[in-house]
């Protein structure tokens, strides 16, 4: 009895993973099927905003921060990551009546595939993030067995909001446009471009309030001080962000039922 | 036979349509929106109760708006009843909104694993079916083409192809026997049958009353989300063209 429990809950999981990979293989061969430059796509945006960036701060208004060009683009890999996921995540539900109206389809598995799609977005750009390594001179070094421990906070932490906002997006329509706003903002107010060390140290305390800021430093630890991260930190807003996606994934199921009359 | 589906005093509910419902924060926050909260419903479904075994099949007839998809939806699981209750046993077949994930850019190959994926398969269990997937859809020249070259019959043939190798315990058909040639039609429907034969339960919503007094065991006919009658299938069908024609005149 128990085993025939365990063997079908384990096809369940071996089926929403067969899920999940064709659904983030078709967005993935559908942003890069008819370009040439293929995945070179992907790339283009960050390195663009690193250019125009780095000309500002590194150039114009200068930051003085070491490794300013490697500072930046972490910055910026790690936020668009974030950033893209949310916005993209949030539409998701509604985006894909279709799928939401077949028997059986599981709704909860459409943000996990937005995130997992913009995670992989990441994992294309590390290469270039390693040249810009080896151009300052920093080793790769074992602070690097940290990284699947951050990327999975930021992944745990993006799913928690999605949850909540792609339920919202299904009754108000205009959600998405000010969790575009808002990101907007976010972007300034979290370290993406400049270090929180240079700020008055009366500001210092309201940056432990975002996990972005957290997540971030902790990613220019491992890629530009070749340390490992603050422990502490990190771990706080790894809890918080499980009890989140507990929460929201909760509020989601519920409102899950209603997804399929407002479609 | 052990029964595979069970409706019990099934009842669902819907809010009317109304467009001052507020859609967005904007309309919320504005007189208009507050205004429109309250809600206006009707019963889609009213205490609908049936049980259907393995190999039995059961057509579904009424006019439009009668409830007949809203069943047939509630069955596969999708929305959640008012009252009363559906238990079903085994993987869920649908015939409904075919092709659902398909998109041009693809190739008929890759369309075909996500469709399948999506409708329930493993990825493993699609790369076995694959082969014969194809040739039931008889597109073996074009299955590495994208989809946006497909014209809308071989769309369809391939679509329906990938549902009808899900090899599930319930089938729920939602009008989409209409497919292809009438080669192609007669093909998909000994499909059917075959199916029905291997001891699958049927679940079928169609208006043409010929077809379902052809194939089916039993006929429910619903009349504004009640059930006007449930019996042998000639019977019903029969009941229900004299009412039609009745009305006609």
């Amino acid at each position: 009895m128990r085993l025939a429990f365990n063997a079908k809950r384990n096809n369940r999981l071996g089926y929403l993973y067969d899920l999940l990979h064709e659904l983030v293989l078709r967005d993935l061969k559908l942003r890069y099927r008819r370009s040439v430059l293929g995945i070179l796509w992907t790339l283009l945006n960050p390195l663009a905003q690193l250019l125009v960036l780095n000309l500002v701060f590194g150039l114009v208004l200068q930051l003085n921060i070491p490794n300013y060009t490697l500072f930046l683009f972490t910055g910026l890999l790690a936020w668009n990551w974030f950033q893209s996921s949310l916005y993209a995540g949030t539409g998701s539900i509604v985006d894909n009546r279709e799928l939401i109206h077949r028997p059986g389809f599981p709704a909860a598995i459409l943000p996990v595939v937005t995130v997992a799609s913009y995670f992989i977005h990441f994992l294309l750009a590390l290469p270039i993030l390693l040249v810009f390594m080896l151009l300052s001179g920093i080793p790769i070094s074992g602070a690097f067995f940290a990284l699947p421990v951050i990327f999975a906070i930021q992944f745990i932490l993006s799913l928690g909001l999605i949850y909540l906002f792609a339920a919202i997006q299904v009754t108000f329509r205009d959600t998405q446009y000010l969790l575009g706003v808002l990101l907007f903002l976010g972007f300034y107010l979290t370290p993406v471009f400049y270090d929180t060390a240079a700020l008055p140290p009366q500001l210092q305390p309201l940056y432990r309030l975002n996990p972005m800021a957290t997540i971030i430093e902790s990613y220019r630890s491992v890629f530009i001080q070749a340390e490992l991260p603050a422990g502490l930190p990190l771990l706080l807003w790894g809890l918080v962000s499980v009890a989140l996606l507990w929460f929201t994934a909760h509020v989601f199921q519920k409102a899950n039922y209603r997804f399929v009359e407002e479609l | 036979m052990e029964d595979v589906i069970r409706v019990e005093g099934l009842s669902k509910k819907f809010s009317r349509y109304r467009s001052d419902r507020p859609w967005t924060f904007q309309d919320l926050f504005s007189a208009a929106g507050r205004r429109s909260l309250k809600r206006d419903e009707f019963w889609a479904l009213q205490d609908v109760s049936f049980s259907l075994a393995a190999g039995r099949m059961v057509g579904i007839v009424g006019r439009n708006g009668a409830g007949k998809s809203t069943l047939l939806r509630l069955v596969g699981g999708v929305g959640k009843a008012d009252r009363g209750r559906i238990i079903t046993q085994g993987r869920i077949g649908a015939l409904i909104d075919l092709g659902a994930g398909f998109h041009p850019d693809l190739t008929g190959r890759e369309n075909v694993f996500i469709n399948g994926v999506i409708s329930g398969l493993t990825r493993r269990e699609v790369a076995q079916n694959f082969d014969s997937i194809v040739a039931f859809a008889e597109l073996e020249d074009f299955i590495d083409s994208p989809l946006r070259i497909y014209s809308m019959g071989m769309h369809m043939r391939l679509a329906f192809s990938v549902a009808v190798h899900i090899q599930p315990a319930i089938l729920l058909i939602d009008e989409v026997l209409a497919v292809g040639d009438h080669t192609y039609q007669i093909k998909c429907l000994e499909r059917i049958v075959q199916y029905k034969a291997q001891g699958c339960a049927i679940l079928l919503v169609s208006h043409d009353t010929s077809l379902v007094s052809r194939l089916c065991d039993e006929v429910i006919w619903l009349e504004a989300g009640r059930m006007a009658a449930h019996g042998e299938a000639t019977e019903v069908v029969g009941q229900y063209l004299v009412e039609m024609e009745a009305e006609n005149r």
